[in-house]
């Protein structure tokens, strides 16, 4: 094989000390950003973009490739510890991630997520080397009937992730596609609830609405619980154990291998990866009760999942030019700027540069799991900080991070807004997480659908005409009556084991 | 404990940054600006066309005058919520500047009868940069150039998809600008919405649709990939970038217009003497080497207009894209 020769002589470079350090800057810099939600990658890479065209073309785009990575690992610290999910993505780790860190396991809980993200993104790497061309060919046969379907299934998560009451999962699922579809219709370009007021006419931004619902909320009910710290426990153990990890190597694995897949399609984010990858280790644990309190394993495939997406996005990216996430559209600007057009045509004329990139991911990632591990014993005791002063510093860092995605005060509203409604949903025990993937699922469904029939000239046969959109139909009907049954099956065994009965979300 | 202050310290820089980005009013002071920050709004994501040439003149602008011009995103709304902002919500005290573009402007207007943002709203500095669009098929469809292309269309408009991001979008008006031309019929042929360029030139890749019109930026990486074939661009001239595309003029396609452009603009009411000091600073910089080569990356090429010919270039663009949509049933 041709690509790995090429691949060595760009490992050979990457391993330079200068290239080294931009891996390691770049990485620290990510892992920082990722850290405070709402500056997320794409922002970070926008803003430090300027900053790196005094670089070489290879440091720059090795350093922007580092703070990329960073930021998707940096974003799950804060969902494991504080509860804020920094990124869409991270929301899965949060489900289980802040239970860990609650009962005191919030070294081993960030240790998983570390291990995850390296092991996933390596694999994912390893799919990008062999595979690249190929797999991007594929990709393009994926139109808008098949991702119709694809988010089809994705909302069939509504049932497995809806805790006590179908009933009340499917209208939190319906209020968040409400909530969602606050804007300018995607067909129509005409505003839709937005009462004359120009900042409803811009829609809801998606991550004031996930501080609020999850980092705001747990503020509100601290203050409820007049809790003295997030973990009363120990901190114990710092990282995971042997069995530990054993027990979620196929985590790793499973989740890798969906986020890979997912994240070859334009346009599928590391979002729906990452809820799919969470659902589909609960379906295939044999405990699946423990989910959503605590389960090691409800890390440890969502993290891999959202990280071999974001490297599986590269394929696309660099053999096409097509970038498949906000982030990835910056770093072509990136690409852009230094004179370098992605396609074929990149490896022909630009191979050592391109291998080079390639090879200092690999670096990167490992330099991820250098830098972080140690600090995990670090984060971790954060969670032992008093509530009194964890409290203020959560809304602080919420309130900066909705402001920052768009400059707008209206975001912080909608994120003190939706903290006040996730207190009163979780107080009353109606689910949240129905009414995310409603909110993030929902609009996609709706644009590919109203894609699809734009296509067909009205005709819904486009969606079983189609073998592959036939095909996750098919899954998605499968996997609903699999869920409905694993659902009766979970809440008896619950009711078997305990009396009183905890929500999911 | 140490952590603590760490995360503090932190935040509080963070919160320093921003609030001190965020401070405007003051000085009236026009002979003496800029004396502090200037803020420089983007109605668009990060990434696109608009953003990439702002960040390019904030970092000019920025070294010239020894102040910090700092690009911030406000996208939604198909610019609307941005522009708004920067015409509206600001002082107008040449503190914070707006990224313009036809979908922030004549687009607008002529797409929506009571525009949140009207032409009257923008003071016009001076136009930046022009891109030529492309018509892009999939690489295996069957025309082998335009004229053969236009024929089709004309004999199938019921057959013709084509992206847009929206009735009014940039796309919108080429494809009923074009079907005029060539004496198709724009209404029976469907729109497919897109969120742009990056989800609706692969779906054009992989034969989902027919039809898509962006700018030679944007469809360059795939044409080069051999994934989408170029049929024309619509410019005076060809692409220096895509020497072997012929104009639709060269194909007998006549009557072609529609441009995408990116300028500067001040909130109407902002002093002279503010405009003209961006003026002058934009005149110099597109003879800049360093600038230019930025725009020859970015596969776009530099078009300056002075502040009065921006605006009767803006006025005469929205007066006829107005007809063309309210002809063509685009305007609501």
């Amino acid at each position: 094989m041709e690509a790995w020769t090429l691949l060595l002589g760009g490992l050979a470079q990457a391993l330079t000390l200068d290239n080294l350090l931009m891996a390691a800057v770049g990485a620290l810099v990510g892992t920082f950003v990722g850290v405070l939600p709402g500056l997320g990658p794409t922002s970070a890479i926008a803003i430090l973009l300027p900053l790196t065209t005094v670089l070489e073309p290879t440091q720059g785009m090795i350093m922007l490739a580092g703070i990329y990575y960073g930021a998707m690992y940096g974003g799950s610290t804060t969902a494991i510890l504080m509860n804020i999910p920094g990124e869409v993505s991270s929301i899965p780790t949060c489900l289980d991630g802040y239970p860990l860190a609650r009962k005191g396991r919030g070294g081993p809980a960030l240790g998983i997520a570390a291990i995850a993200s390296f092991a996933a993104g390596t694999l994912a790497l390893f799919g990008l080397v062999g595979f690249a061309p190929w797999l991007a060919e594929r990709a393009l046969a994926f139109g808008p009937p098949e991702y119709t379907a694809l988010m089809l299934l994705a909302l069939t998560l509504i049932v497995n992730l809806s805790g006590r009451s179908l009933a009340k999962a499917l209208a939190m699922g319906a209020a968040g596609f409400l909530a969602a579809a606050v804007g300018l219709g995607p067909m129509s370009g005409m505003p839709r609830f937005s009462y004359g007021s120009t900042s409803l006419t811009g829609g809801l931004e998606m991550i004031s609405v996930i501080i609020g619902l999850f980092a705001v909320t747990e503020v509100f009910k601290g203050m409820e619980e007049r809790r003295a710290q997030i973990t009363n426990t120990k901190l114990g153990r710092m990282y995971p154990d042997r069995k530990e990890l054993a027990r979620c190597t196929p985590s790793f694995l499973r989740g890798g291998a969906v986020g890979f897949v997912l994240g070859l399609l334009p346009g599928c984010s590391a979002a729906v990866s990452a809820f799919l990858a969470y659902d589909m280790e609960k379906k295939v644990s044999r405990t699946p009760e423990a989910f959503g309190k605590g389960a090691m394993e409800g890390v440890a495939a969502p993290e891999a999942a959202n990280n071999a997406t974001s490297s599986a996005g590269f394929i696309p990216l660099l053999s096409l030019g097509i970038p498949s996430s906000p982030p990835l559209a910056v770093l072509l600007a990136g690409l852009m700027i230094y004179g370098l057009a992605p396609g074929p045509l990149l490896f022909e004329q630009n191979g050592p540069f391109i291998w080079t990139v390639i090879a200092s991911m690999f670096v990167g990632n490992a330099m991820l799991l250098i830098l972080n591990l140690p600090l995990v014993g670090l984060w971790a005791r954060m969670t032992r900080i008093p509530y009194g002063i964890m409290g203020p510093l959560i809304l602080l860092l919420s309130t900066i991070g909705a402001y920052t995605i768009r400059s707008s005060l209206f975001d912080v509203g909608v994120a003190l807004a939706f903290g006040g409604l996730g207190y009163l949903f979780h107080k009353y025990q109606w689910p949240v997480l129905p009414f995310i993937l409603g909110f993030i699922l929902g609009p996609l469904f709706e644009q590919s659908f109203l894609q699809s029939v734009s296509l067909s000239g009205g005709s819904l046969m486009i969606f079983l005409e189609r073998p592959m959109s036939a095909g996750l139909l098919a899954a998605a009907v499968i996997l609903l009556s699999f869920s409905i049954r694993l659902k009766k099956q979970t809440q008896k065994r619950i009711s078997e084991e305990a009396g009183d009965f905890e929500e999911i979300a | 404990m140490k952590v603590k202050w760490k995360a503090a310290a932190a935040a509080a820089a963070v919160l320093g940054i921003l609030l001190s980005a965020c401070t405007s009013g003051g000085s009236r002071d026009a002979a003496n600006y800029p004396k502090k920050g200037i803020e420089y709004i983007v109605p668009f994501s990060p990434g696109g066309g608009v953003d990439l040439v702002a960040r390019a003149v904030a970092e000019y602008a920025g070294k010239a005058w020894g102040q910090p011009v700092t690009v911030v995103n406000k996208p939604g709304g198909g610019g609307a919520v941005g522009a708004q902002a920067a015409l509206k919500g600001a002082a107008k005290d040449g503190y914070t500047v707006l990224a313009d573009n036809n979908s922030s402007t004549s687009m607008l207007s002529a797409g929506l009868s009571t525009p949140p943002v009207a032409i009257t709203d923008h003071l016009f500095v001076s136009k930046i940069v022009e891109d030529a669009p492309a018509f892009a098929v999939s690489a295996d469809a069957p025309w082998a150039d335009f004229k053969a292309f236009s024929d089709w269309a004309k004999a199938h408009p019921d057959q013709l998809t084509w992206t847009s991001v929206g009735p009014s979008g940039f796309s919108s008006f080429a494809v009923a600008e074009w079907m005029k031309a060539i004496g198709g019929d724009f209404s029976k042929s469907r729109m497919v919405t897109t969120k742009g360029a990056s989800e609706s030139a692969p779906m054009i890749a992989g034969g989902h649709a027919v039809l898509a019109v962006h700018t030679v930026a944007e469809l360059y990486p795939l044409a080069q990939a051999g994934k989408i074939k170029l049929l024309a661009v619509v410019a005076d001239q060809r692409s220096p970038f895509l020497p072997d595309v012929p104009t639709a003029d060269e194909q007998g396609v006549t009557g072609l217009t529609v441009r995408w452009w990116t300028g500067l603009s001040l909130p109407a009411g902002t002093p002279d003497e503010i405009r003209a000091k961006w003026d002058a600073l934009i005149a110099e910089m597109v003879q800049d080497p360093a600038f230019l080569e930025k725009l020859k990356n970015m596969k776009m090429e530099p078009a300056y207009l002075d502040s009065g010919k921006f605006s009767e270039w803006v006025g005469n663009e929205s007066n006829y894209l107005t007809d063309l949509a309210a002809k063509y049933g685009i305007r609501k």
